[in-house]
């Protein structure tokens, strides 16, 4: 009896690959995914370029104590909160004043958001993965091709790997191919400039989205050896996918909400009104009793009065919110979901932490500029923000939701392996 | 009968699923090169349950079985090499042609490196028809789809075939056609167990045939036995017989 070779992964992965090729389901799902990612670069990509036009307009003259951020390009991919952070920050001696910035024009936007590249990922491309995973098992199974499969010197972890690696491929390649070939053509646009550091941040956001796909396909794959009928496991992940992608990321806001408790926008507002109306009405009476004698004093001891209380509430509010956000954030990571969406828009530069650091740089700069303004300079220095290095947005969370996300790959391979192996092929 | 060591053998073989049903009860049978052994048995005597043993789908509760000498549930993927396996309804990927499939499971079978031609002709040896060389599975006859099924285990030339009923819901000429490609693989000297429902069939192809009942071998007769006796009578007397376990 001649030596056989051992079976090579390769075959499991090309008779996945080829099988993927031949059914519906593919053309389907690969149709959809083409057409909506296409869809969002197209209508995001223009929606940047209006923005930017709108820059154009309310950039800060020289001197001009405004700080406002142009639209961030990689905007058209993780929208984040990018809108918030090009709003027009104008210092002046009473506070800062907000302006919206670069905003679509657009109003039907409000009804029908496009779904930019993050969402769509996190959204439908999990889904498709689920659709690719959830009868790889069961439906072998009923079937009768497992028996045969195993019947066989292929181990089980071969099979699964090959099923794995071969799904992934179907997925990714086509993925991957859109994706790129989007971002090849909107770097055409000579109007429209990635920095080299743009160019890396778009390709650790596509690496994660890889790895945000990779771990439903893992879990779609881990159900399906846990239950005999396809049918079954299908209903299974989409009470999953729902729960993980639509309910955890919202129950943990509202959970977090309970737990710290924070004043609304409005109600700060009317304090700060408050404090506005009684420094007021101080200063009158205090110059009426003067006489207008010493005029100048009174008043700047009161707007710096108004000012400390300011910053004093502003101060407390931000701390409660920072902690607000942070409770919610890591709630939410029950989900990869919401994991997937802090990581990649972080490293867009859209994410939560940016936002939060350009707030605490506009601060500063106004703290700088104040003290000319109230010499009654005209001019102030202009402000300048730079985005954190992907190196700093690793340190600083980036890190761990990426480690979190192949975490969660890890453990529903290892999963789905232990099941497999479990699994009754009868 | 050349007195040859057994492919298959089964030592003692017993197995009892988690919710206590005996399914097998010391089961001792072997089968030699060039020879095809009939399993017969009603629903739920042991006939699958042996087979899956064999293949390792299942550990044994008790005993061992073994394919070329070597222990199943020590060494299942050596073991595997030395064994083809035919299931009563052949299910294969449906979108791949017969030629993609057999291509598949023969790789999966170590032969890596076979061109379209050699796969035309194993599909040729069981008569499927050249026009269904690539067409789609999902289009295929039960009839079309265990030839196919036969091909596989014929390409992968393993001295040792399992058939877990392969004749069943098989118009009477397909089955013919294929009990004669299984005397085929017995000239060939492959070691052949089949188990069956067919008692005709049984007695015409097997060189021994065992009779299970609730688990146990109740009887076995070899070819030479059987042409003295009526089989279809002991078969009938025995499952008219009472409960081993009353």
């Amino acid at each position: 009896m001649p030596r056989r070779k051992p079976v090579p992964l390769w075959t499991i992965v090309r008779k996945e690959i080829i099988a993927n090729l031949l059914s519906y389901k593919f053309f389907i799902v690969i149709l959809l995914t083409t057409l909506l990612l296409f869809t969002s670069f197209f209508v995001l990509y223009k929606d940047y370029k209006g923005r930017l036009a709108d820059y154009e307009l309310v950039r800060a003259k020289p001197g001009e104590p405004i700080a406002v951020l142009p639209p961030n390009p990689l905007s058209i991919f993780a929208k984040g909160l990018d809108e918030a952070m090009t709003r027009s920050f104008e210092v002046s001696r009473i506070g800062i004043a907000v302006f919206a910035g670069q905003k679509s024009g657009n109003i039907i936007f409000a009804y029908f958001p496009t779904p930019d590249f993050v969402y769509i990922v996190k959204v439908v491309l999990s889904l498709v993965a689920l659709l690719f995973g959830f009868d790889q098992i069961s439906r072998e199974k009923e079937s009768g091709v497992l028996r045969l499969m195993l019947s066989n010197s292929v181990s089980r972890a071969k099979i699964l790997a090959g099923k794995w690696l071969g799904n992934f491929l179907s997925l990714s390649v086509p993925f991957l191919l859109v994706t790129l070939l989007g971002f090849a053509l909107i770097n055409l646009d000579p109007g429209v400039s990635f920095p080299a550091s743009s160019i890396g941040r778009f390709f650790l956001l596509v690496l994660t989205a890889l790895i945000y796909i990779a771990l439903f396909l893992s879990l779609g794959i881990f159900v399906s050896a846990l239950t005999r009928r396809a049918a079954s496991s299908l209903v299974i992940l989409l009470l999953i996918w729902t729960v993980s992608v639509f309910v955890v990321p919202n129950l943990g806001t509202l959970v977090s909400r309970q737990m710290v408790d924070v004043p609304s926008v409005k109600s700060l507002s009317e304090k700060q009104d408050q404090v506005w109306t009684r420094e007021v009405l101080e200063l009158i009476m205090e110059s009426r009793a003067k006489n207008g004698r010493g005029t100048g004093d009174i008043a700047k001891n009161h707007f710096d009065a108004i000012n400390r209380e300011l910053n004093q509430m502003e101060e407390d509010y931000r701390n409660k919110f920072d902690r607000l956000v942070r409770l919610s954030k890591n709630i939410n990571r029950l989900s990869p979901a919401a994991s997937f969406v802090y990581a990649s828009t972080e490293l867009a530069g859209t994410g939560i932490g940016e936002e939060s650091r350009l707030k605490e740089n506009v601060l500063r700069y106004k703290d700088s500029v104040l003290p000319n303004l109230e010499r009654g300079e005209k001019q102030a220095a202009a402000f300048a923000y730079r985005y954190r290095s992907v190196g700093q947005v690793l340190a600083q969370g980036g890190l761990f939701d990426l480690t979190w996300l192949v975490f969660f790959n890890i453990l529903f391979f290892a999963l789905g392996y232990v099941a497999f192996v479990r699994y009754d092929v009868r | 009968m050349t007195k040859q060591n057994p492919i298959l053998r089964a030592e003692d073989l017993s197995k009892r699923y988690e919710d206590g049903v005996l399914a097998l009860d010391h089961l001792n049978l072997d089968v030699r090169p060039g020879e095809v052994y009939c399993l017969l048995g009603a629903n739920g005597a042991g006939k699958t349950t042996t087979i899956n043993l064999f293949l390792n789908f299942i550990p044994p509760t008790t005993g061992t079985c073994y394919i070329q000498g070597i222990d199943v549930t020590k060494d299942p993927l050596e073991a595997k090499k030395y064994v083809s396996f035919v299931s009563e309804n052949v299910m294969l990927y449906g979108n791949f042609t017969a030629r993609q499939n057999l291509e598949f499971f023969a790789k999966l079978g170590g032969k890596t490196n076979l061109i379209k031609e050699q796969y035309y002709q194993v599909m040729r040896r069981v008569s499927l028809q050249e026009k269904a060389f690539e067409q789609r599975v999902k289009t295929f006859s039960k009839g079309m789809r265990q030839k196919l099924g036969i091909s596989i285990a014929i390409i992968k030339d393993a001295p040792a075939v399992l058939l877990d009923e392969p004749t069943a819901g098989l118009d009477p000429k397909a089955a013919e056609e294929f009990l004669e490609i299984l005397g085929e693989l017995k000239n060939e000297g492959k070691a052949i167990l089949m188990s069956t429902h067919d008692i005709f069939r049984a007695k015409e192809i097997g060189d021994r045939v065992g009779i299970m009942k609730e688990g146990r071998l109740v009887m076995e007769r070899t070819r030479e036995e059987l042409q003295y006796e009526d089989l279809v009578k002991i078969y009938i007397d025995y499952m008219k017989s009472e409960p081993l376990t009353a």
